[in-house]
């Protein structure tokens, strides 16, 4: 196997004081390899967009603290200065954000934007970015580019202006493509148009992604792994055939439960019981256990390990593992 | 844009309308009789009547008030009672003064307030954001008559560093002289300035946009400047509006401290020699400063929001 | 589109109702003044200096070594002693007795001014919100108009054209504040207009006069009060300035504005009084914005930083 292109090792971010921390990201570790898809979900508050804002240091620090080690390309991204980071983020790793609405700066063109990460990393001249954004934004799927790249972004719509983040984090060709949930705050038929938009742009430029999301039809059509993730804590990390077939763990098997399939007849859209507990409010244990329909006395004192089910799949569970055994 | 520098314009004559109206209520109308308020109660019956008699006010009252008002749009503001020279005559040779002064305690605010203020907030919560807390607080206390009366004593009397009063002769004479007034208004306006900055510029940076540079890869000096303090000069030039209003107004103390001519000075002299003509004519100007630094500022306001140039 | 069931989407939503609730159940303003004084260090350090202030106003009497106004040809323009602390200006008057008369004065407008401008602002604004229409239109405009105005000019062109005696500088100040009261009172009552317990008020019948009185005054007191704390500095540093230009408290009465006038006159000879003026009117009126800036925060969370 080829040698990842992003490794996390226990990576920890927390908020509050140093004597009564909230941890909002526990112990997360996973990799991914070059050209791979992987997707990342969980619900709202598990920890996802956390793990994935802290890759690049864009979680504010303090009020947040951020330990582990997050290897890119060899480099530990959390060690290096601002100036080191500056010529990762946005040529290497590009980042698409939830909110298209407030993620532009209302008082530059698109094109000024999305021309200031072109000229931040590479030595061309003006006319030579002007061309290489009226391609991005053609990539993107923007009608009429040559007059839209003089507007303001409060002139677009939501989706047009998420085309215009995924064509800034596009403009440098970058190895790893962070998305942060790009169609959530979308129309319904507008997700879709942005999603096949960015199927297509992986085609042709084989980039890594890591696309977070808590919808996992969009993970089925658009990933070769996925993790999932709860309370911080990640639960299953296994590949997407492996994952839909037999979910090890029962949160896993609840979210897989409650989607909704065409093919067989349902009466009632099946739901876990409860909600995400806010951080910190479980301090020791399994963070799935107040929700679990399998839970055993174990784990209330300790966090299940990591099992190995099969060469691309583990997950974190004790009933699973004693079950298995 | 030119729509709507003209819808602007428009708008403003109903305003210079209303200020011209109040301005008379309170001169004409509100002290019963302005000819004992202007004279004092000292004044004799017959001095009383010629007064009356020069200032048209035995006239009814709407034709007072439609002469006031035709005088006002010629800039006919009569004849001083004390020197008999023509008031326009004395706004003419004090106004430049009142502008020179202004303008350089907002520029000299200006270039002192807004680095304050990127500098507390791009350290939030550090030692230099708690002395520029400090120092904007001490700065909304302290009054300026007295900041000024602190420096002259200070600066001119104790050190003879600076002239004690005048506004000098020639350019370099000038600036001699303007360094310490201003320096005073400025001093007090960085601390305002500053404050506004630090918020301004706080809201700003936690807003998504300023995520997406980083994400880009701009260092911090260019989200900062180029994202941050771009977007916090769209509140920003709200106050210095008001901060321009607040100078102006502040220029009347410092005007008399630093015995320089100037409107406020004008005015307060006025007041002191019972110079009915002169203190209607400096009320109507301070006014019409105030209409006309508001237009301004909404006219610089359209220059620094793309949204609302676009949309007209 | 195949959605994970968010449940908790759902929880957050119902925290969001609470949290709203608890905010609907706003700290009285009692709790608040409470909380504010025993929270910080700076906010107890200058309830002290107001309340210190406060009695050096009241017991002015008492507490005064001289009287202000008696002059004496012996013994003008004396620097600092036992006999005199802050020394005699050029009529021989004892400046630190001027100095706590002076506090009196400051007392009188801080207190009054924002008082009666609260009450006509107040009027204004509840009118304008409640009524809306061409009343709105008209005591918006003329209200915008005069915002425009810095307070301190908008007072110095009022004083100018009515001259300064106690009473007009009472008008003076109360018509500069005015304008502010009257703008966050009307933006306030549009406000809790739309709460439902108004529409049923209004639904049920119940007279208007009652409707402002018993649901929209008290509903919209928090952000009156932290304004009229504001301003209470905002006046006496306003009324100083008018005396220091003669357009305010006329001498001899002593006024920390005119001290510092006559202290400027006499520059030369003695610099204290300007100095133990200007330093009293600054910790005065920092000690009453700190107090306000807390009362503030204690009554409004969403503007604490």
């Amino acid at each position: 196997m080829s040698k990842p292109l992003l490794e996390i090792r226990d990576l920890n971010v927390s908020f509050g004081t140093k004597d009564k921390p909230l941890c909002v990201v526990n112990d997360v570790s996973f990799s991914i390899n070059p050209g791979e898809a992987i997707g990342v979900v969980g619900e709202s508050g598990s920890g996802k967009s956390m793990t994935a804002l802290s890759i690049l240091q864009l979680v504010p620090t303090p009020p947040a603290r951020v330990t582990g080690q997050v290897y890119f390309d060899g480099k530990d991204l959390l060690q290096l200065s601002n100036s080191e980071l500056t010529s990762i983020r946005g040529k290497e790793i590009g980042f698409i954000f939830q909110e298209p609405m407030s993620s532009l700066n209302p008082v530059m063109t698109i094109g000024d934007q999305i021309d200031e990460a072109i000229m931040l990393h590479t030595d061309l001249s003006a006319d030579a970015r002007r061309v290489k954004v009226l391609e991005l934004l053609r990539l993107v799927g923007m009608p009429d580019p040559e007059t839209r790249i003089d507007v303001y972004p409060d002139q677009f719509s939501g989706g047009m202006r998420q085309r215009v983040v995924i064509a800034i984090a596009m403009a440098c060709n970058p190895k790893l493509l962070i998305a942060d949930e790009p169609t959530t705050a979308l129309d319904v038929t507008i997700q879709a148009q942005v999603l096949d938009m960015m199927l297509d742009i992986r085609k042709q430029y084989n980039s890594a992604i890591m696309l977070i999301t808590h919808d996992l039809g969009v993970v089925a059509e658009f990933c070769e792994r996925v993790i999932v993730m709860y309370a911080g804590h990640i639960l299953e990390d296994a590949d997407i055939n492996s994952l839909f077939a037999s979910p090890k763990h029962p949160y896993t098997q609840g979210l897989l439960k409650s989607v909704l399939t065409l093919t067989e007849k349902q009466h009632r859209l099946y739901q876990i019981q409860g909600s995400v507990p806010p951080p910190g409010t479980i301090k020791e244990g399994c963070p799935f256990r107040p929700r679990c329909p399998v839970r055993m006395d174990r784990c209330a004192v300790e966090m299940p390990p990591m099992k190995s089910y099969g060469p691309t799949h583990v997950a974190a569970c004790w009933a699973t593992a004693e079950g298995v055994e | 844009m030119t729509r709507y520098i003209l819808f602007r314009l428009l708008d403003a004559i109903p305003t210079v309308f209303l200020v011209l109206t109040l301005v008379f209520i309170a001169m004409r109308i509100l002290p019963g009789d302005p000819a004992l308020t202007a004279l004092g109660p000292l004044a004799d019956q017959a001095q009383l009547a010629i007064f009356r008699e020069r200032m048209g006010l035995n006239d009814p009252l709407w034709l007072q008030y439609l002469k006031f008002l035709w005088d006002a749009v010629h800039l006919d503001f009569g004849t001083s009672l004390i020197n008999d020279v023509p008031v326009r005559d004395l706004i003419i040779r004090n106004l430049p003064h009142t502008a020179y002064l202004t303008i350089v305690s907002v520029l000299m605010g200006l270039t002192v307030g807004i680095p304050l203020g990127v500098l507390a907030a791009t350290n939030r919560n550090k030692p230099a954001d708690h002395i520029v807390r400090l120092y904007s607080l001490i700065g909304y206390a302290i009054p300026d008559f007295y900041l000024a009366a602190v420096l002259l004593v200070v600066f001119s009397l104790k050190l003879g560093w600076f002239p004690i009063n005048g506004a000098g002769h020639g350019f370099w004479d000038g600036l001699y002289h303007i360094i310490l007034p201003a320096m005073t208004l400025a001093l007090l306006k960085s601390a305002f300035l500053g404050r506004l900055t630090r918020t301004s510029l706080l809201e700003v940076l936690g807003r998504d946009f300023v995520r997406t540079a980083r994400a880009k890869g701009a260092s911090e000096t260019r989200v900062v400047y180029k994202h941050g303090l771009r977007n916090a000069l769209l509140p920003l030039s709200t106050g210095i509006g008001i901060s321009i209003l607040a100078t102006l107004s502040g220029a009347v103390a410092i005007e008399l401290i630093f015995n320089r001519p100037g409107i406020g000075r004008l005015l307060i002299d006025a007041i002191h020699e019972r110079d009915y003509p002169v203190i209607q004519a400096g009320v109507m100007m301070f006014a019409f400063f105030v209409v006309i630094v508001n237009f301004i500022m909404d006219l610089v306001y359209v220059l620094v929001d793309p949204r609302i140039r676009m949309k007209s | 589109m195949n959605e994970v069931a968010e449940p908790g989407n759902a929880g957050s939503q119902t925290d969001n109702i609470f949290e709203r609730e608890a905010l609907a159940d706003e700290p009285t303003i009692a709790d608040a003044i409470r909380a504010v004084i025993f929270d910080r260090l700076s906010t107890k350090i200058a309830a002290v200096l107001v309340v210190v202030f406060i009695i050096t106003a009241v017991f002015a009497p008492t507490l005064a070594p001289y009287d202000p106004l008696s002059q004496s040809i012996l013994n003008i323009n004396k620097h600092p002693s036992w006999e005199h602390w802050l020394g005699t200006d050029q009529f021989g008057r004892d400046v630190m007795s001027r100095m706590i008369y002076g506090s009196r004065n400051s007392l009188i407008f801080g207190l009054l001014s924002p008082i009666f401008a609260a009450i006509l602002g107040v009027t204004l604004g509840v009118t304008a919100g409640y009524f809306g229409g061409i009343v709105d239109r008209l005591i918006s405009r003329v209200v915008d108009m005069l915002m425009a105005f810095p307070e301190l000019l908008l007072a110095i062109l009022i004083a100018a054209a009515l001259g300064g005696s106690f009473w007009n500088i009472v008008v003076v100040l109360t018509i500069a504040f005015t304008p502010g009261f009257a703008r966050v009172a009307r933006a306030s009552t549009l406000a809790v207009k739309q709460e439902p317990y108004v529409e049923a008020a209004i639904a049920a019948g119940v007279s208007t006069p009652v409707i402002i009185i018993r649901h929209i005054i008290p509903n919209i007191l928090a952000p009156i009060v932290v304004l009229m704390t504001l301003w209470a500095a905002s006046s006496i540093r306003v009324e100083a300035t008018l005396s220091f230009l003669g357009i305010g408290t006329q001498p001899p009465n002593p006024s920390w504005g005119n001290i510092i006038r006559d202290g400027l006159a006499n520059m030369f000879a003695t610099q204290w009084p300007i100095l133990a003026g200007g330093l009293t009117i600054t910790v005065v009126v920092l000690a009453i914005s700190i107090l306000g800036d807390s009362v503030r925060d204690a009554l409004d969370p969403e503007t604490n930083q």
